[in-house]
């Protein structure tokens, strides 16, 4: 593989994870139990045999700087590198990771050093298996100017919203890119993953800042969709584009199930992330548990049905979740019943016994709540 | 904390052949056990939550796995600078050529350079096939406030089971003044538990002696202890409370997988404080089927689990496939338990593939069969590789 810088993308300001968000990027959100968002795009990275990854964080790095600087991803640990480079902590004071073209700009130097022939842009709020080094072949064999990760789907009345559609004729080029404004039910959804060799990079890099201070880098390339070879390379399998709280509860159940879950997750591709050095999971006498996906070092007594339940969870007698997705380190006490909601990290749910959201509008637990 | 001058010194080279074809190919340290672990894990783990920085592993029965699992120090955050696992295989030397490690006490002696070369003021020694947290730091500390030059760690056993260990007998003081090997008729109920802190010193010194005695089995319990006691060496007993277990046999490797599924076994792996360290395999979560049943299960992440499993320890990547039913059972890792097979009161290899349909095991043998490849390959009438 020629030498490939990863960068890893913050996310766009269409991505709204309510309540989440407000504790950590999407990047570095749980999922799945075990993982974090951002272990599925640096697994695809370093699978793809990438050994120089930029990511960017808008704000709020601690949880990303804290997972990230303690998983290896299985890079080599002297030759890869994993650089984290984050906009101000304070989020008033922000203006130059408003957009990822001026974060780009600001960190170049940083990038130059790696010296790379290509770079590789994917996004943080993404979940997908690719194998990069795929599509960079493909990329070097068309001689594209930027080529773009895309899939078919016919859902992008409902999900990929505010993200990139693309127009692309049979010579799976790209004539034009617009927003996902929920019209259509068939499209080609921009995975928002490019390639294009570092010079096209710095050049639309430097375009988007002389046009305007909110242009982006999908804004730029969407302006060049005509002057510039732009390829599609299609993805196949699952993606989610998590950008709401629904798509992150989306998400968690449809890959508990172990079909999508051993296409996604598997020995060939393995999704690297943080050990906790939890013990495995308890199942006491009298537990029930079906059609759920569930960590390590839990303890569970109650019942739980078609849920995601996250590392070091508690589960007492009497409790009962269903459709749910809960973080780690929660303790769902006796006789709670719980139904399509979402229960962030380290809270406590034991006084009130009944909580029912919809598939529609789950309801979200605050992190570190005590109700 | 500031971190202690003593090396801990696992003796991991024995075969463990009642083990059978658990380890046929792997020594029993690196047997899984647990659900996530290996054997070692808990040994090393105990060294690194006692603040040991310097720890040998000494190698010899089928090593190639366990040397390279042990060396990799990180997994036990034993990778400080100044400290880390050394895997010590018996080597090649100048003055006395190739030997092998020929009892535990020679194994120790054949590395007195290496013991040497770290400085130690103090030896651990350890085995590397028992389950138990113990905080080595707290036993050192009593080693040198009541001034031994030898400090063993022992658990009360049940008296009708003493007679399975070594047992020490000891004065009002708990200093230790015999030693007898599994006697007949005990006089105490305090087992060696296979731990030992030792001055370096004068144990140098007793090492080096033993060496020179062409009679000797070379053994701590055989040879060191009883010359140290037939020359009023003060050796002193350490109270341990708590659990404890060698897992010498398919049995007895059975029940401590089965402990862990109690509530008050005493072998706390929730322990925050505590944990048991261990290679991470980068698998999915617990993958629980519509149709699973489970009650009263240990499993760990990578199981996949569409059957019914009952009072059992499910290891990682193991598959229990549709109707199976698991009961009573230790299920390594890797391993598919077919549509419609049933297991009870079995052990289970890693890797091995339970055809569908299959029975084995008995809910009323008093022993536990191990369900291994070629057991497997048996009962299809295929030949076996």
């Amino acid at each position: 593989m020629s030498k490939v810088l990863g960068i890893l993308n913050f996310e766009p300001s269409y991505v709204h994870v309510r309540g989440l968000e407000d504790f950590r990027p999407i990047s570095a959100t749980s999922i799945l139990g075990r993982y974090r968002v951002i272990d599925f795009m640096l697994s695809n990275f370093t699978n793809s045999g990438i050994e120089a990854i930029k990511v960017f964080i808008k704000n709020r790095p601690r949880s990303t700087v804290e997972h990230i600087t303690r998983t290896s991803y299985n890079l080599n640990s002297k030759r890869g590198k994993i650089q984290l480079l984050n906009g101000d902590t304070d989020y008033s004071n922000n203006d130059l990771f408003n957009v990822d073209v001026q974060a780009f700009r600001a960190y170049m130097e940083f990038i130059d050093v790696e010296n790379p022939s290509y770079v590789i842009i994917a996004p943080s709020h993404f979940i997908f298996k690719q194998d990069f080094s795929e599509m960079l072949d493909y990329h070097i064999k068309s001689k594209n100017d930027i080529t773009i990760l895309y899939q078919n789907v016919n859902d992008a009345d409902k999900q990929y919203l505010m993200g990139d559609l693309l127009n692309i004729n049979d010579h799976k080029r790209v004539t034009e890119i617009h927003k996902n404004r929920g019209k259509y039910k068939k499209a080609s959804v921009s995975l928002e993953s490019y390639i294009m060799s570092t010079l096209t990079f710095k050049q639309l890099v430097d375009e988007a800042v002389m046009t305007s201070s909110l242009y982006s880098l999908s804004d730029i390339i969407a302006d060049c969709a005509r002057a510039m070879k732009i390829g599609a390379y299609q993805h196949h399998g699952f993606s989610a584009c998590i950008s709401t709280l629904n798509a992150y509860y989306d998400a968690n159940m449809q890959i508990k199930k172990e079909k999508e879950l051993l296409r996604l997750i598997n020995d060939d591709w393995p999704i690297y992330t943080m050990t906790n050095d939890s013990c495995p999971t308890l199942y006491k006498k009298g537990a029930k548990v079906t059609g759920s996906l569930v960590a390590n070092g839990c303890q569970i007594e109650g019942t739980v049905i078609n849920s995601v339940i996250g590392r070091n969870v508690v589960i007492k007698e009497g409790a009962v979740i269903k459709d749910s997705v809960v973080l780690p380190d929660t303790l769902i006490d006796k006789n709670v019943k719980l139904e399509c909601s979402v229960v962030d990290r380290l809270s406590i749910i034991t006084h009130i016994k009944d909580l029912k959201g919809t598939k529609e509008e789950p309801i979200y637990i605050k992190r570190g709540d005590r109700i | 904390m500031k971190k202690n001058n003593m090396v801990a010194m696992i003796l991991a080279g024995g075969r463990g052949s009642r083990l059978f074809d658990l380890t046929k190919k792997v020594a029993k340290p690196a047997v899984h056990f647990g659900g996530k672990y290996r054997i070692i894990d808990f040994a090393l783990s105990n060294c690194a939550n006692s603040h040991i920085s310097t720890v040998g592993v000494l190698v010899q029965y089928e090593s190639i796995l366990l040397s390279s699992y042990s060396a990799r120090s990180s997994t036990w955050g034993l990778d400080s600078k100044g400290g880390g696992v050394y895997v010590l295989s018996p080597r090649e030397k100048d003055e006395t050529g190739l030997g092998l490690y020929n009892g535990t006490a020679d194994a120790i002696y054949q590395n007195l350079d290496f013991l040497d070369q770290e400085e130690a003021d103090y030896v651990l020694v350890l085995s590397g096939d028992h389950i138990y947290k113990m905080d080595y730091e707290k036993m050192l500390q009593a080693h040198i406030d009541t001034n031994a030059e030898a400090t063993i760690a022992v658990i009360e056993v049940p008296k009708k089971e003493a007679s399975r260990f070594g047992i020490m007998n000891t004065d009002k003081d708990d200093r230790i003044i015999e030693f007898e090997e599994k006697p007949k008729e005990p006089k105490s109920n305090l087992a060696s538990m296979g731990v030992y802190i030792f001055s370096y010193k004068n144990f140098r010194k007793y090492l080096k002696e033993d060496a020179k005695n062409a009679e000797s089995a070379h053994d701590f319990g055989k040879s060191i202890i009883p010359a140290y006691l037939a020359d009023g060496l003060k050796l002193q007993a350490y109270r341990f409370k708590g659990y404890w277990k060698d897992v010498g046999t398919i049995d007895s490797l059975w029940e401590a997988n089965m402990d862990l599924l109690k509530d008050n076994s005493g072998l706390d792996l929730f322990d925050p404080d505590w944990k048991i360290y261990t290679d991470d395999a980068a698998a999915t979560p617990q993958c629980i089927g519509n149709k699973a049943q489970i009650d009263n299960a240990f499993i760990t992440q990578g199981a996949i689990i569409n059957g019914k499993v009952n009072h059992s320890v499910i290891f990682s990547g193991a598959e229990i496939c549709e109707d199976a039913k698991v009961d009573e059972s230790v299920i390594m890792n890797n391993v598919t338990v077919g549509k419609g097979a049933k297991l009870t009161r079995c052990l289970v290899a890693d890797d091995v593939r339970i055809p569908e349909g299959m029975k084995l095991g008995d809910d009323k043998s008093k022993e536990i069969l191990l369900v291994s490849k070629a057991l497997i390959a048996k009962k299809v009438g295929a030949e076996h590789e």
